[in-house]
């Protein structure tokens, strides 16, 4: 699975949502579901499943899938 | 790699039982996306069967812990309805028509942090005099009650309390214990205060200590202060996932059926080998590895026991080897009188079981069995699904533990009644046993009745046994007319209504004293008539005639007071088949069965001298 498809995963699941609602341009702006609550669980998820750490700073940059995805890759 | 397999294993799981019975902390590793996954995978396996509102009263976010409730809630065949009030503790959400009074919670938690008890508390403690410190304790905890009460009058419901630990270490460091000044006695007293004057003027409510919890994490494992400070959510993963759990064993509390009683297996759960042939002197029960674990588990069912859980043994063994190990082993912690029933012999465990359920008058759904043996907890769970089945682990390292994530096992309040019940059954053995000897001497039931000298106290009203009464309406399944559920403060609203007549008595005899066993409540509708609501009666009192000598002294009563008609009904349960003709036998007419009324009139209550006991009537 590429790192795309496992954030995808990720936020779906989140969300309460299947994958095939999400794709690579969701992002908090344009789902209802992904309030500031949903992307502190999110953060949680993503440090628990990819065994990283972010910054506070880094919590509402990564506010869209591309985002994520681009940080995961990068680290 | 372990730990992935094993969580795959969870998604194969295809009864709720199974993750149920699971013992050890097996859920304490699992992270939110797997939680999240696990429960999307048991929510696929059909509705829950309990339905349960939950409220927050909350100073720092509380709702990210949601999916982690949602997730124990789901284990344990739950759905939840939970309410978040706005931040804050303040009485606003007390008030009629608040969001929270309007989500009418079956639990309403309060998750506070320190410095809403008083603003002082923002500065250190360890600054002030002896002194401050003391009137800084009272006026804590005088803030926090007065607030409390001012919701418990509002909620019917449960509430439970809980304060934030502290995100820093004790004030004065490592050796604070120590200073006359010091912070952790000094928090420690505010929360002793703080339970004691929720235990005596608060129903219904109880205080869960977070710093147990803290305790068992570490404080680094505790907190994530990545969150504290962003989003005022305190908890990391593990921390949240525990705090939930034990929220949730609340609510299985108060929405499951009670359990009453554990049922050991002897070999290799009491002790280790088998007592047939290794014989007392050569069974693992000592100070020595693995001895001294079954030691410790014996200590924990101990625990158990003086929670008010009653102790019974089903054992395939010949029964004097058992008897011989609990009466003379020097080791052996669980001796022959701290267990109200005993089958030790070849018979198949299930049929044993629910001879026990007979003996003791109880269900099997309040039976938690132990066993090592996979054989035997197999045979348990076919035959007897509504027995909650605990297969002691392979290890003996861990097996002093496996009763502790049983939620059933806590209990929110203990009463003396629950003290004394080992006491009461064997009470109850030694009543069989005249009971026998009277009908091989060729004496009737009336004889027997009469040779026990019983003595019936009535009370009306009585505020002193509130808690006892709601307990009675949540534990009572099978000699119980209606069902209805009551928390205290219900009961005691009905305690305190000029509309309400509730009754409540205890049978003392030749053998000892029932305590409170019984409860009317009555609703009165008018001048002259009046509605029975609920009529229940512990199965431990079940026929001595009691529950007539009960309804027709109250009835009386009530005919003094110019009632004329009684109207009354019976609610048909899976448990209550019992009752069904109670009303019918008891001079009360119906056209359904299930709908009666009984004219006073006509039909007048019986006489005290009618009944083979005592009767007196207290309001």
């Amino acid at each position: 699975m590429d790192t795309q498809e496992h954030v995808i995963q990720i936020v779906a699941e989140t969300l309460n949502l299947s994958t095939s609602e999400i794709n690579e341009s969701s992002a908090m702006e344009n789902l209802e579901l992904w309030d500031s609550m949903a992307q502190v669980n999110l953060m949680m998820s993503i440090e628990q499943t990819f065994d990283l750490e972010l910054d506070p700073e880094d919590f509402m940059k990564l506010n869209s899938v591309s985002n994520i995805v681009e940080y995961v890759d990068n680290q | 790699m372990g730990r992935t397999s094993s969580f795959e294993d969870l998604l194969e799981i295809t009864s709720l039982k199974q993750l149920q019975e699971k013992t050890g902390n097996w859920f304490q590793s699992l992270t939110l996306l797997e939680a999240q996954k696990l429960q999307r995978h048991i929510n696929g396996l059909g509705a829950s069967t309990h339905n349960v509102k939950l409220g927050f009263i909350h100073t720092y976010t509380s709702d990210l812990l949601n999916p982690w409730l949602e997730f124990h809630a789901s284990i344990h065949d739950i759905d939840l309805d939970i309410y978040h009030a706005p931040y804050g503790m303040n009485v606003f959400e007390a008030q009629a028509g608040s969001g929270l009074v309007q989500h009418n919670p079956d639990l309403t938690v309060f998750m506070l942090q320190r410095e809403d008890l008083h603003p002082l508390i923002k500065q250190p403690v360890t600054g002030l005099s002896v002194e401050q410190q003391r009137s800084l304790k009272d006026d804590a905890v005088a803030n926090v009650i007065k607030i409390l009460k001012a919701f418990r009058h509002a909620l019917h419901g449960r509430m439970v309390v809980t304060i934030l630990p502290s995100r820093f270490s004790a004030e004065t460091g490592m050796y604070d214990l120590q200073s006359e000044f010091s912070e952790v006695d000094w928090w420690s007293n505010v929360k002793k205060e703080i339970s004691r004057q929720i235990d005596e003027t608060l129903d219904s409510t109880a205080y869960m200590d977070l710093d147990s919890l803290l305790a068992s994490v570490g404080r680094q494992q505790f907190f994530d202060l990545r969150y504290w400070y962003t989003t005022r959510y305190p908890f990391a993963a593990q921390a949240a996932n525990l705090f939930a759990r034990q929220l949730v064993s609340v609510v299985e509390v108060i929405c499951k059926p009670k359990a009453k009683v554990i049922i050991l297996d002897a070999d290799n759960t009491m002790w280790g080998g088998v007592i047939g042939e290794d014989g007392i002197n050569g069974i693992a029960l000592g100070p020595d590895y693995p001895g001294n674990a079954f030691i410790d588990f014996q200590r924990r069912i101990l625990d158990f026991k003086e929670r008010g859980f009653i102790l019974a043994i089903c054992s395939k063994n010949n029964h004097q080897d058992v008897i011989e190990v609990l009466q003379n082993h020097p080791h052996q912690v669980l001796r022959e009188d701290m267990f109200s029933a005993l089958k030790i012999n070849w018979e198949p465990k299930h049929i044993n079981i629910q001879a026990i359920a007979k003996e003791l008058n109880l269900g099997l759904d309040s039976f938690i069995f132990v066993d090592d043996s996979d054989y035997e907890c197999g045979v348990v769970r076919k035959e007897l699904p509504q027995v909650h089945v605990v297969q002691t682990p392979k290890k003996a390292v861990d097996i002093p533990y496996c009763l502790d994530n049983i939620s059933r096992l806590e209990i929110l309040s203990l009463t003396q009644e629950d003290k004394n019940k080992t006491q009461l059954y064997a009470q109850e053995r030694q009543r069989k046993a005249l009971q026998s000897k009277v009908s091989d001497g060729g004496g009737d039931i009336e004889e027997y009745l009469h040779s026990l000298q019983m003595e019936m106290s009535i009370e009306l009203n009585a505020e002193h046994w509130v808690e006892r009464l709601a307990q009675l309406t949540q534990k009572t399944n099978q000699f119980n007319l209606t069902t209805r559920r009551y928390s205290e403060q219900q009961v005691q609203e009905y305690i305190s209504s000029n509309n309400w007549l509730v009754a409540s008595f205890s049978l003392a005899d030749a053998f000892g004293d029932s305590g409170v066993v019984g409860l009317l409540l009555i609703e009165l509708q008018g001048p002259d008539a009046a509605r029975i609501d609920t009529l229940l009666m512990s199965c431990r009192v079940i026929g001595r005639k009691a529950e007539s000598a009960f309804l027709e002294t109250v009835l009386t009563s009530l005919q003094q007071q110019g009632i004329s008609l009684v109207r009354a009904e019976y609610i048909p349960t899976m448990k209550n088949k019992l009752v069904q003709d109670f009303y019918s036998n008891h001079q009360f007419s119906t056209s359904d069965n299930f709908a009666f009324e009984r004219s006073l009139i006509e039909q007048k209550p019986l006489r005290a001298d009618d009944f083979p006991m005592k009767i007196s009537l207290a309001s």
